[in-house]
């Protein structure tokens, strides 16, 4: 049944009646823009065109106002009651004449009350509210609907929700146990993957490339799986080495190194999209992130099964902890996962941050594990994949009942921090340094009254000092007489003296008025500086009086440390700051100062609060460590927000997991956040993503390129799978052997697949110019923390000490100071990955190499080459520091000649015996340096130039 | 033996070879090639003049007489979402006179005397709209329209559209950018091949003297004399020619190959831009430069027009952090429009002066405006829900008025532009339908304007 909720609308006047002006913030700006429609307002669906086109302008434009508190005008527009009541002028649509009603003039902007008052709505929005009045005005929600109802039209339409393809898509169907196919050059096969790289390319008529020579084999396996290039020693090692599985020793000692773990945990935190600020708008700090990053890189060297990874990375937190005092510390510190996102603090709408954050995790979380892009989902169902908007908020309820912050609502949020450290051990510590904050402030607040007071006394008479010092230091006058007949204090005086009495080269233009002036205005003179003064400090005590009223709130409120006790700013006014603060400043005042002008009983107290003061900090326990993390929150009853707008919530949903992997199969999450839940639905052995999009992110990094080309899509716009059933043969290995990695770097490193030549066979170029059939081995540059650790490694100057933090200091800094820029690696000699990244203001060199923005979750770096790159190697103090240090390692060696040199020098650049022409050609540019004039450098300088030519070659660059 | 390496200065030779190479591997080599726009531009570069903080629009462009007789009185209106948690202030008059400029009779304020003087050159638009009450938030969205996710900057996104035309330059510049609210995610390229990411010449706080001798990082060869980097580059680029070959030639190589002999001749082309110091004593005195008040602004506009007339496709100077009057609106204003009035004047009257104006497009705006309201007694919160802006030469109207916020200026209320709708407009300028300059990024399209943006096409000249 439809009601008409049309009744006729007499004599409108032009007076402001009605509506009413609003100015309310409330459009999303996703939501605006809405093709005209012509047609569907009659069509057979009145209630999906006012669903799609009318309700979505009213709650975009119009129920920021007009909603049922504020009524504003008289008018609700949230409600088809609150429509058909009209505004406080009447009906707003005439039955009769609808061309005529009084919504339609007033947006469109046809008499004096204009609607909406900010902008006025767009052509096609006005066009389809003209057609929805002129066909009545038709509002559907008007019928009741009953939850049962609901429930019922659900399971009815579910069967509809998705298209068959959709149901069909490759990658949500259960994952295959494919057996290795045959193939007829058996000789070729070392690991059952070569069976089906192999079984490809023979049904192509194509031929594998020939393996790869030892030296190109070693440093392959090296850089992928450390970072880093080979050294001598190994190399000689393994060119020598006969023995048939002298490979897979190599891959053994490599991925036993503490180095694998901070490559391969780099590759992970790629995808965890990990930095040690919040980016965005402040870029506050994440002081503890360093512990998320440090657990990374030892779950990849301990081998830790993936599906436990990825639990704890989800919900570590809700697992059981193992140890005596109850605290999963490993898994607290694995939410940082969650936890280390961008985040927009100061956005005043705290609602919008909330939910972006939640959106930032939904994101990261779908796309790290599924490889499924559902954040699309926030504002309308999917447009590609199977993914609706239900399904978003459902699974936004699990994140909206996690807590992020632990303080959501203040001016700048503050995101959540976890003690490691039993919950009442946190506690009495923050007991205790809330002590020692009320006992300073104790101390401060009976201090600063007396010192005030006497401040006040001082400035009194400020003039009077101010003449008298210059009769002192330029008329000569005693100062203890002087100071006797004028009633002055004597020190005081004398700090004037010493303070006013002109400098050679004076360059304190504050006091060029008074030393400038001539004799007869100086009482004047001295007056002006009087009274700016006392302005000045009158000011300046209202400010401190602030500062105590603050501290003492937070001391009261506890938890909160209390704000720092104000600066005053020099440049502010450099006379105020120098008598009042400098050292030997004529009105500053020591602590000493400061108690010989408190009264003695008073002092006595004082000095008593001081000595409990030291005893409390002396006894002060060390802080817990902290971890950026999650926690369970308050549970959240989640809404679907309409067109994703969270000032207009639409139906209630349940939380759980997307519909078209069976998420409404899943048992009811009524008693947790269901975070646990996800953790344990995600790494079920059977979950048709979780596997697969591991297992090819694994083959992405060792091949350059995954067997799914979009790691984190794999849905409808992503890549197919080039080889899908060995992508299923590896997502059932990894799973059968306990989600193992190492396992999954052997089968895959051990294949004759993994040890070709970067040259493919006569006919594979042209036939797979995209190498999508594995013709060869990509040849690929090296990413930045390869390029950049391997230089230094080069020279010997890598320092391998692992973990631990580098970034120092809480939240943001002053703008624009040179602290918000991100830590160089050219200036610290760390591995890359320990080096903490201020997400607003990353290294340049990261930039220039690709490194990507760590704002969201990288999948797959790109490998550009442009000239400022080329700048680095040419230019930067960084390569020519490295290549100096090399020349000079070379040039020690004294029992050498230059020949033997340059061997050196490609062995340990590029990882290979030089052959004769490259010796040749290198003693000749050495040679020329030398003698021609243009040139005529010295040995060192020549040797530098030859290691650097070395080290910007294409050939250290890339890796075959 | 290596004859190519023997012969000294072969290097223009070696670049011609490459030139032919890249032209056999297609446009891919070289992403900041130049690429025809979707339709005739009115302008073939921008400068941006951005100052950061907040500038007043009541203070400034846009007068409103019922400020002056309400002074005092309450906020007529319910508040928007505010910046300041305390309850707002009474309505306060703007704090200077605003006097007609030009024949246009636009009117500026005693703010801008020198800028009122190009009144006739200036499109005011007093219409703006942006969501971020703060200045992250409203940053990020001034440069990338969104202040919820990371996205490609503005200059990226005319970069990726149509690449640049001085190949030794830079196409994208940020003088002196601010590393607050959002720091270099303003000129990241996020998403966009990292080519087209803004490269900053120093950041606001440095100071010229500190910037000038290596506006660009590993711009200068410390070390060694030009003539030994020579050899050095020949003997580098024999070495990678020997391997490239012995590899068929893979087009990657080349492509690094060539961005040798790029960046050579940038390294060799570039630092001469950034020599402000040779410009005569009139041209900079016209930009203030003589005058320690103006020098630091004056410097960057100066610069940027050295770069526009060599090419550059988009140049951003920047006055950081300077216009968050919450308090002593007065005289802080007062100290901020003077470090700039005359810098911009100079650059508008020198643009025109050498033709430049007529395809340059000028934009000069802050993150937001200020409240027609008094904060703490002296000063005024964060306004983006009607500001003013102003644009010049590149295709816009000149002597023009566009849009009007309401009668106290706290809303836009005519011919509303929101940022996605100045984002839609500039790109318009530049010859670039905003619907059609997308990137396929994570299974999606994506442009500036996200969903939303529509042209002023009132604003055209």
């Amino acid at each position: 049944m439809k009601r008409r909720l049309v009744s006729p609308l007499r004599g409108h006047s032009s007076a402001e009646l009605g509506f009413s002006f609003s100015r309310r913030a409330c459009t999303l700006l996703l939501a605006c823009f809405l093709p005209a429609s012509h047609s569907l307002a009659r069509a057979a669906a009145p209630g999906e065109f006012f669903e799609k086109k009318i309700r979505p302008i009213f709650a975009d434009n119009c129920q920021g106002c007009h909603n049922p508190e504020l009524k504003t005008g008289g008018l609700d527009l949230s409600t088809p009651e609150g429509f058909a009541n009209g505004s406080r002028s009447g009906p707003i649509v005439s039955g009769d004449n609808p061309e005529n009603s009084r919504l339609l003039s007033v947006i469109g902007y046809e008499e004096k009350l204009k609607m909406p008052p900010r902008m006025k709505l767009s052509d096609p929005q006005i066009a389809a509210l003209r057609e929805w009045v002129m066909a009545g005005a038709p509002w559907p929600g008007a019928e009741v609907t009953s939850p049962a109802t609901v429930a019922e039209q659900q399971a009815e339409t579910e069967e509809l929700l998705f298209t068959e393809d959709q149901r069909n898509f490759w990658a949500f169907q259960p994952v295959d146990d494919p057996a290795p196919p045959e193939v007829q050059t058996e000789s070729w096969i070392q690991s059952p993957i070569d069976r089906f790289v192999l079984a490809r390319l023979e049904q192509e008529g194509l031929a594998p490339a020939s393996p790869a020579d030892r030296p190109t084999l070693l440093r392959r396996a090296t850089f992928d799986l450390t970072g880093l290039p080979p050294m001598e020693e190994e190399i000689a090692r393994f060119v020598a080495d006969d023995s048939p599985d002298a490979f897979d020793r190599v891959v053994t000692r490599l991925l036993g190194s503490p180095r694998y773990g901070e490559r391969w945990g780099r590759h992970w935190l790629d995808v965890a999209r990990y930095a040690d600020s919040t980016g965005n708008d402040e870029d506050h700090r994440y002081p503890h992130a360093w512990r998320y990053r440090d657990y990374v890189i030892a779950a990849f060297n301990e081998d830790t099964p993936y599906d436990q990874f990825v639990r704890e990375q989800i919900a570590g937190d809700l697992l059981p902890s193992g140890g005596p005092d109850g605290v999963n510390r490993r898994g607290i510190v694995a939410t940082g996962f969650l936890a280390l996102g961008p985040k927009a603090l100061a956005q005043q709408d705290k609602d919008k941050m909330l939910y972006d954050v939640y959106d930032e995790q939904m994101d990261v979380v779908t796309k790290a594990f599924m490889g499924l892009t559902v954040t699309c989902a926030r504002c309308h169902d999917h447009k590609f994949d199977p993914i609706l908007t239900k399904d978003y908020y459902s699974l936004a309820g699990i994140f909206a009942s996690t807590k992020s912050f632990r303080l959501p609502r203040t001016f700048v949020s503050k995101p959540w921090v976890t003690p490691l450290a039993p919950e009442e051990e946190y506690q009495r510590y923050l007991q205790h340094r809330d002590d020692i904050a009320a006992k300073k402030f104790e101390i401060v607040d009976m201090v600063s009254e007396h010192v005030e007071r006497h401040n006040r006394r001082l400035v009194g008479k400020l003039a009077k000092y101010m003449l008298a010092a210059r009769r002192v230091y330029h008329d000569g006058a005693v100062l203890g007489d002087l100071a006797v007949e004028e009633r002055l204090d004597k020190d005081v005086l004398g700090r004037w003296v010493s303070y006013l009495s002109p400098q050679t080269d004076d360059t304190r233009l504050h006091l060029s008025d008074w030393q400038s002036a001539p004799e007869e205005t100086l009482p004047e003179v001295a007056l002006a500086y009087h009274a700016g003064f006392e302005e000045l400090a009158c000011e300046w005590r209202e400010t401190m009086r602030r500062w105590r009223k603050a501290v003492k709130k937070a001391v009261k409120r506890k938890n909160m440390p209390p704000p720092d006790r104000p600066k005053f700013d020099a440049e502010e006014d450099p006379f105020f700051y120098d008598v009042n603060f400098s050292e030997r400043g004529p009105f500053a005042l020591s602590e000493e100062e400061q108690d010989a002008v408190i009264p003695p009983p008073t002092g006595a107290v004082v000095a008593g609060l001081r000595q409990e003061l030291k005893l409390l900090e002396e006894t002060l326990p060390r802080e817990p460590d902290l971890a950026s993390s999650v926690a369970e929150g308050d549970l959240v009853e989640q809404k679907v927000f309409i067109r994703g707008d969270h000032h207009n919530p639409g139906e209630s949903v349940s939380r759980g997991f997307p519909t078209i992997l069976g998420g409404r199969d899943e048992p009811p999450i009524t008693e947790s956040s269901g975070r646990l839940a996800l953790a344990q639905w995600l790494t079920r052995d059977d979950h048709p993503l979780t596997a697969r999009v591991m297992v090819n992110r694994i083959w992405h990094w060792h091949f350059g390129e995954g067997l799914v080309r979009s790691p984190n899509n794999f849905g409808k716009l992503g890549e197919r799978p080039t080889h899908p059933a060995l992508l299923d043969y590896l997502a059932e290995r990894f799973v059968d052997g306990g989600w193992s990695i190492k396992k999954m770097h052997r089968l895959l490193m051990l294949s004759s697949t993994y040890r070709m030549s970067s040259e493919a066979a006569a006919d594979s170029l042209g036939k797979d110019p995209e190498n999508k059939l594995l013709t060869r081995f990509e040849r690929r540059r090296l990413n930045v923390e390869a390029i950049r650790d391997g230089l230094l490694a080069l020279d010997g100057s890598l320092d391998l000490e692992m973990g631990g933090t580098l970034q120092f200091g809480y939240g943001t800094d002053r703008e624009n100071s040179n602290d918000r820029l991100s830590m160089n690696p050219e200036k610290v000699d760390r591995r890359l990955v320990y080096l903490p990244l201020r997400r607003a203001n990353l290294p340049t060199l990261l930039n220039l190499f690709d490194f990507g923005d760590a704002t969201t979750t990288t999948g797959k770096r790109s490998g550009t080459n442009v000239a400022p790159q080329a700048l680095f190697m040419m230019n930067s103090d960084f390569v020519a520091t490295r290549a100096r240090n090399l020349a000079r390692t070379l040039l020690d060696d004294g029992s050498t000649g230059n020949a033997q040199r340059l061997e050196r020098a490609y062995l340990i650049t590029l990882n290979r015996r030089a052959e004769s022409y490259e010796i040749e050609s290198g003693l000749a540019y050495l040679d020329r340096l030398g003698s021609e004039p243009a040139a005529s450098m010295e040995d060192l300088d020549a040797w530098q130039s030859l290691c650097r030519v070395l080290m910007a070659s294409n050939e250290f660059i890339y890796l075959e | 033996m290596l004859r190519e390496a023997a012969c000294g200065f072969g290097f223009l030779g070696l670049a011609g070879l490459l030139a032919e190479q890249s032209e056999l591997y297609g446009a891919s080599a070289n992403p900041l090639a130049p690429r025809p726009p979707h339709f005739e531009p009115k302008a073939k570069r921008v400068i941006f003049l951005f100052m950061h903080g907040g500038p007043s629009s009541v203070d400034i462009l846009d007068p409103k007489p019922r400020l002056f007789q309400d002074h005092g009185k309450p906020l007529p209106i319910k508040r928007p979402l505010a910046f300041d948690k305390k309850p707002p202030g009474p309505l306060m008059k703007p704090l200077w006179e605003f006097r007609p400029g030009g024949e246009s009779g636009i009117p500026v304020s005693d703010l801008f005397p020198h800028v009122r003087d190009r009144a006739d050159d200036l499109c005011v638009i007093r219409s703006m709209v942006g969501e971020g009450v703060d200045h992250g938030a409203a940053l990020l969205q001034t440069f990338t329209g969104t202040s919820t996710f990371t996205r490609p900057s503005m200059g990226s996104w005319v970069l990726y559209g149509l690449g640049t035309d001085n190949q030794d330059l830079p196409g994208y510049i940020m003088i002196k950018p601010t590393l607050a609210h959002g720091g270099s995610l303003t000129w990241s390229s996020a998403f966009l091949p990292g080519a087209y990411q803004g490269t900053a010449v120093g950041h606001a706080g440095l100071k010229v003297e500190d910037v000038k001798d290596e506006p660009i990082e590993y711009l200068i060869q410390k070390g060694f004399t030009p003539e030994q980097q020579r050899y050095e580059l020949e003997m580098l680029q024999a070495v990678n020619r020997r391997h490239a070959a012995r590899r068929g030639h893979d087009p990657q190589l080349e492509a690094r190959i060539q961005a040798f002999e790029l960046a050579f001749r940038m390294q060799t082309v570039a630092p001469e831009a950034f020599e402000v110091g040779k410009e005569s004593e009139a041209t900079k005195k016209l930009y203030g430069l003589d005058e320690e008040v103006t020098s630091d602004f004056g410097w960057q506009c100066l610069l940027a027009r050295r770069l526009a007339e060599r090419g550059v496709r988009y140049i951003q100077c920047t006055h950081s952090y300077k216009w968050d009057q919450h308090t002593d609106l007065f005289e802080k204003h007062t100290k901020n429009a003077r470090e700039v009035d005359k810098p911009i004047a100079g650059l508008l009257t020198d643009l025109k002066a050498t033709g430049l104006l007529k395809d340059t497009l000028v934009i000069w705006m802050g993150e937001f405006g200020r409240t027609p309201v008094s904060q703490a007694g002296n000063g005024r919160d964060h306004n983006p829900y009607g500001y003013s802006i102003w644009m010049a030469g590149g295709g816009v109207k000149p002597g023009f008025l566009y849009g009007a916020t309401d009668e106290i200026g706290y809303h836009s209320v005519e011919d509303r532009m929101h940022i996605h709708d100045f984002h839609a407009t500039v790109l318009h300028l530049m010859g670039l339908d905003h619907k059609k300059l997308t990137y396929r990024y994570s299974g999606r399209d994506f442009r500036l304007t996200d969903v939303a943006g529509e042209v002023a096409t009132k604003i055209m000249a």
